[in-house]
């Protein structure tokens, strides 16, 4: 009974001494008061890890509480761990092997723990230089958040005292969440792309967090799409979803066939070009070209069809006088052309581009959607993410703009052609509309949520 | 545009793709490639100017004493960890976006993988090669025959390539741990400290340590070398080159007459039995014994020790007749001559002439020399100048007599202070003796079961390391298929 007691004291307080209790005690109680403060359960402090989880929630330091909390739980099991093993006696040993095999066991326990409390004091210090952040105090308050003995009057103080409040909570999403639902969903397409997505989540430590949510919409064949949104609205998470590589609650069908339930057969039926080139900088250029062409082209294509399509596909990227180049040796264009001819090599009906015309210039950027233009024109569908989309935008055929909730969703505020967008937003260029829907802190108008349900209520009634 | 076969129809997808095997080729061709154009050819120079740093370090003493070939093994283990580990280190993490990239299009991880299997056991097998070679060139003298196959270095050859093929694989597996060529340098040094501390056969370690012993490749590498090179038979020499260099150290101390006797009676002991083997002494007449005496300056000092009497000089020679230890001795005759020692002594406590000395008091201080004097040692020694005495013995026979001899028996705990210099000490028996006694004694006392020299022992650490291929291997491959959950 003495022994559970003891285990009780140790997850719950970090010791078993009645100073370890009082203080722990009170630092508890401190966070329970800070985590009501900031709009989350107060019970949360009451749990080792998922409290030093809950308070980086609070600071605005999500990743640092995700390491802290598994530290957290990984010294309490050590120090579980020890207090069984430690005292240990094997019959018929003697005094002074008893004391060697235990110091012995507690050297072992010693090596792992150390960089764990190290680790642990740092990311502690990364926690509570958020709250004092979030709090709006000076630097100065770091000194009493180093400890645990320390900490109890930070805790405390901001915790009860009304002067101490935070600058923002950590929000309600159920709520929002609610608040923001949309329904419907689009008719499928024979030749196209139709997209129904219910959501698509990552749970993350003690909470499941909606990625994107509510997307239904169908690309006819042919159409060259631009992706619109601003940084967290979830447009690279939604490519993946779309071409089945990360998958989500959704239906996605591309000329009728279902992505997701056919993906290996399909998945080269999608050319998904990276921002970065992602290619081996010391291969050639054909070399590279006729490696993807084996792996992307079916297995009963043969050799000669395979040097035929390279060469075709070098002819229309331009690649032909430098194909014995090293790819490192190329000019940013010349890479990005490489690197979207890698995925055309499979001669893909859906074909999704990540900024290909991050670091090229104006002149080099318009020659490259020109020639984007043109594989579409071959009834391609092509989907294009690109934050400079106004020198381009004539050549484009609709506009999808995701925007970030209130609840931090992806959710769709638009899609359409490009000057039915600007009726809808009100705004003459891309670059405003982006600025429309992003959340103020950004540096935007914070309209997400109003064009979110805007544009349900115009799909659906 | 040209027409592919590509076979589609509306709803149903019966296209195929390159599965596994086919898969293969174009991972091994790449990685060719990039042995010429991303300089991994680099690698094998390199292990030829490790290998020949440490041949130039280990060829004096390995493969001819036991600390030589057991340092040589270590060295040489140390050199496939580090060439395994510095060929695949880098070689996943540097193109971490490519693999992803890849793998979205249908790559097969687990043919990555075996791609780089297969490369690395190239590279490792030129590696291994080279090292031999620039070791054998700067001079490790290599024996030739071998215990598995006919020629020693093949044996040999195929533990260093398992040792640097095996680390090889670890240090994949820590490449595809890694996000990046940063983050898979800083673990690097920890794996080989790791490998280093715990190989187990250098460094002493703590018990509770053992365990971790089994987790590196540096303790059935090290084993597998050491087993080869038959450490196990090989002198033990530092304990010998340490006496030797201590040849002038002062040496001393206390020993009793029983330990002295025990030792020269050692019959375990050859370099004791030779000693006893050993012929001294030879006739001489008294003549010479005075002579000798005459100029012997000890003698002269032992005259001059005081000791204490109360009795004559008759007293003590009956004393001496009539004890019991002395009758063994009585008819005992003097080596090369018919006269006893009884005869002797008879005749001193007879002699009319020896009246006035037999008769002498030792009732005060008197010294050795007085004691001499008093009974015309040296006239008695010119009186029978003539009389042979002594002969030819052995040392066996001479410290056999004295182990017989019972007043000797009874002062087996009598100490005796010794003082001299190590090198007399050792010259006594014989430097060559000496040290290939305690070369033999030492290695005797050094045999480590784990280095036997037999070929179980031999292919159990093969089969040991092999394992560490398959599993470092399998662990990259699962790891790699993770790939995908990378934060972007």
């Amino acid at each position: 009974m003495d022994k559970v007691i003891q285990i009780l004291c140790l997850i719950l307080f970090d010791g078993t001494s009645a100073l370890a209790i009082i203080s722990k005690g009170l630092l508890i109680i401190g966070i329970w008061r800070l985590l009501q403060k900031s709009g989350l359960k107060g019970w949360w402090a009451l749990i080792p890890g998922a409290r030093e989880y809950q308070l980086s929630r609070c600071a605005g330091r999500e990743p640092e509480g995700r390491v802290l909390s598994v530290i957290t739980i990984a010294m309490l099991l050590i120090s579980i761990v020890a207090e069984f093993i430690i005292p240990i006696r094997i019959d018929n040993m003697s005094e002074e092997a008893a004391i060697e095999a235990a110091l012995t066991r507690l050297m072992i326990l010693s090596i792992i723990t150390i960089p764990l409390i190290f680790t642990h004091f740092i990311y502690n210090i990364r926690v509570w230089s958020g709250l004092i952040n979030v709090y709006g105090l000076p630097k100065k308050w770091l000194w009493l958040c180093l400890i645990d003995y320390t900490r109890i009057i930070p805790a405390l103080l901001w915790g009860f005292s009304k002067k101490y409040q935070p600058e923002w909570q950590v929000e309600d999403i159920k709520a929002e969440m609610e608040r923001l639902a949309t329904s419907g969903s689009a008719a499928v397409m024979d030749d196209g792309l139709t997209v129904n997505l219910e959501e698509r989540t990552a749970t993350e430590f003690f909470h499941k967090k909606t990625l994107l949510r509510d997307i239904h919409m169908a690309i006819p064949q042919g159409h060259m799409v631009l992706l619109l949104g601003g940084s967290g609205a979830g447009k690279t998470t939604y490519l993946n979803a779309i071409n089945g590589y990360e998958k989500a609650k959704a239906e996605v069908m591309l000329n009728g066939n279902n992505m997701y339930t056919q993906y290996k057969k399909m998945q080269h039926e999608v050319g998904f070009v990276p921002q970065s080139e992602m290619m081996r900088g010391k291969d050639t250029v054909i070399n590279t070209l006729l490696d993807a062409a084996k792996l992307r082209l079916p297995k009963d294509v043969s050799g000669k069809q395979r040097r035929e399509r390279v060469d075709e596909v070098m002819d229309i990227f331009g690649l032909k006088p430098v194909k014995n180049n090293l790819v490192e040796k190329l000019s940013g264009g010349q890479k990005k052309r490489l690197s979207i001819s890698i995925e055309f090599i499979s001669n893909p009906s859906l074909f999704i581009l990540d900024e290909p015309d991050s670091g090229l210039d104006g002149v080099m950027a318009r020659e490259l959607f020109v020639q984007l233009r043109k594989i579409a024109d071959t009834g391609k569908i092509i989907i294009v993410i690109t934050h400079t989309p106004d020198r381009v935008i004539d050549l484009f055929d609709d506009v999808i703009v995701l925007a970030k909730d209130s609840a931090r969703t992806g959710r769709l505020a638009y899609y359409g052609s490009i000057q039915d967008a600007r009726t809808f937003f009100q705004r003459d260029t891309m670059e405003q509309i982006v600025k429309s829907v992003n959340r103020k802190e950004e540096g935007g108008d914070g309209m997400a949520d109003d064009y979110v349900l805007k544009y349900a209520e115009v799909q659906h009634g | 545009m040209a027409e592919l076969n590509t076979n589609k129809t509306a709803r149903q997808y019966t296209v195929r793709y390159r599965g596994r095997c086919s898969q293969l080729g174009i991972y091994l061709g790449k990685l060719l490639r990039m042995f010429v154009y991303q300089n991994d050819w680099k690698v094998i120079p390199m292990s030829a100017l490790i290998a020949g740093l440490v041949g130039m370090v280990t060829r004096i003493e390995c493969f001819l004493n036991m600390e030589g070939t057991l340092f040589g093994s270590f060295a040489m283990t140390c050199v496939c960890i580090w060439n395994g580990c510095f060929n695949s280190i880098q070689v996943i993490c540097r193109e971490r976006d490519v693999i992803k990239r890849e793998h979205r299009s249908g790559m097969h991880i687990s043919t990555y993988v075996f791609s780089h299997m297969l490369y690395q056991a190239l590279l490792c097998l030129a590696q291994t090669a080279v090292t031999l070679y620039v070791t054998e060139w700067v001079g490790v003298p290599y024996p030739k025959e071998g215990l598995i196959t006919p020629y020693f270095m093949v044996d040999f050859g195929i533990s260093m390539f398992l040792i640097t093929y095996a680390s090889d694989m670890l240090s994949l597996w820590v490449s595809a741990l890694a996000h990046n060529t940063t983050t898979a340098m800083t673990i690097m040094p920890f794996v080989l400290i790791f490998q280093l501390v715990f190989s187990g056969g250098m460094l002493p370690l703590p018990e509770w340590t053992e365990p971790l012993t089994h987790f590196t490749i540096s303790n059935p590498g090290l084993k597998v070398l050491a087993a080869q090179s038959d450490t196990n038979s090989r002198p033990y020499a530092t304990i010998a080159n340490m006496i030797s260099k201590m040849r002038d150290n002062e040496i001393g101390g206390t020993v009793t007459v029983g330990q002295v006797l025990d030792l020269l009676q050692d019959k375990d002991n050859s370099a004791i039995q030779e000693l006893r083997a050993k012929e001294i002494g030879k006739v001489f007449s008294l003549g010479e014994l005075k002579e000798m005496l005459d100029q012997s300056v000890t003698f002269e000092a032992f005259q001059k020790e005081q000791i204490l009497g109360d009795m004559t000089v008759q007293d003590v020679l009956r004393f001496v007749m009539e004890s019991e230890q002395f009758q063994k001795e009585r008819t005992t005759a003097l080596p090369g001559s018919n006269v006893t020692l009884g005869d002797v002594l008879q005749s001193v406590m007879d002699s009319e002439d020896l009246q006035p000395v037999t008769s002498f008091q030792l009732t005060h201080l008197t010294t050795v020399g007085d004691v001499l004097n008093a009974i015309d040692a040296k006239g008695l020694l010119e009186k029978y100048k003539d009389v042979n005495v002594g002969g030819t013995f052995t040392v066996g026979e001479a410290v056999d007599m004295l182990a017989g001899n019972g007043d000797v028996q009874a002062r087996r705990d009598t100490e005796i202070t010794v003082k001299t210099s190590l090198g007399k000490a050792i010259d006594i028996i014989g430097e060559e003796k000496v040290k290939s006694f305690l070369e033999e004694k030492a290695a005797a006392a050094s045999y480590n079961p784990n280095f036997e020299y037999t070929e179980e022992n031999v292919i159990g650490y093969w089969l040991h390391l092999t394992m560490f291929v398959f599993a470092f291997a399998f662990l990259a491959t699962i790891t790699l298929e993770f790939i995908d959950k990378d934060r972007r």
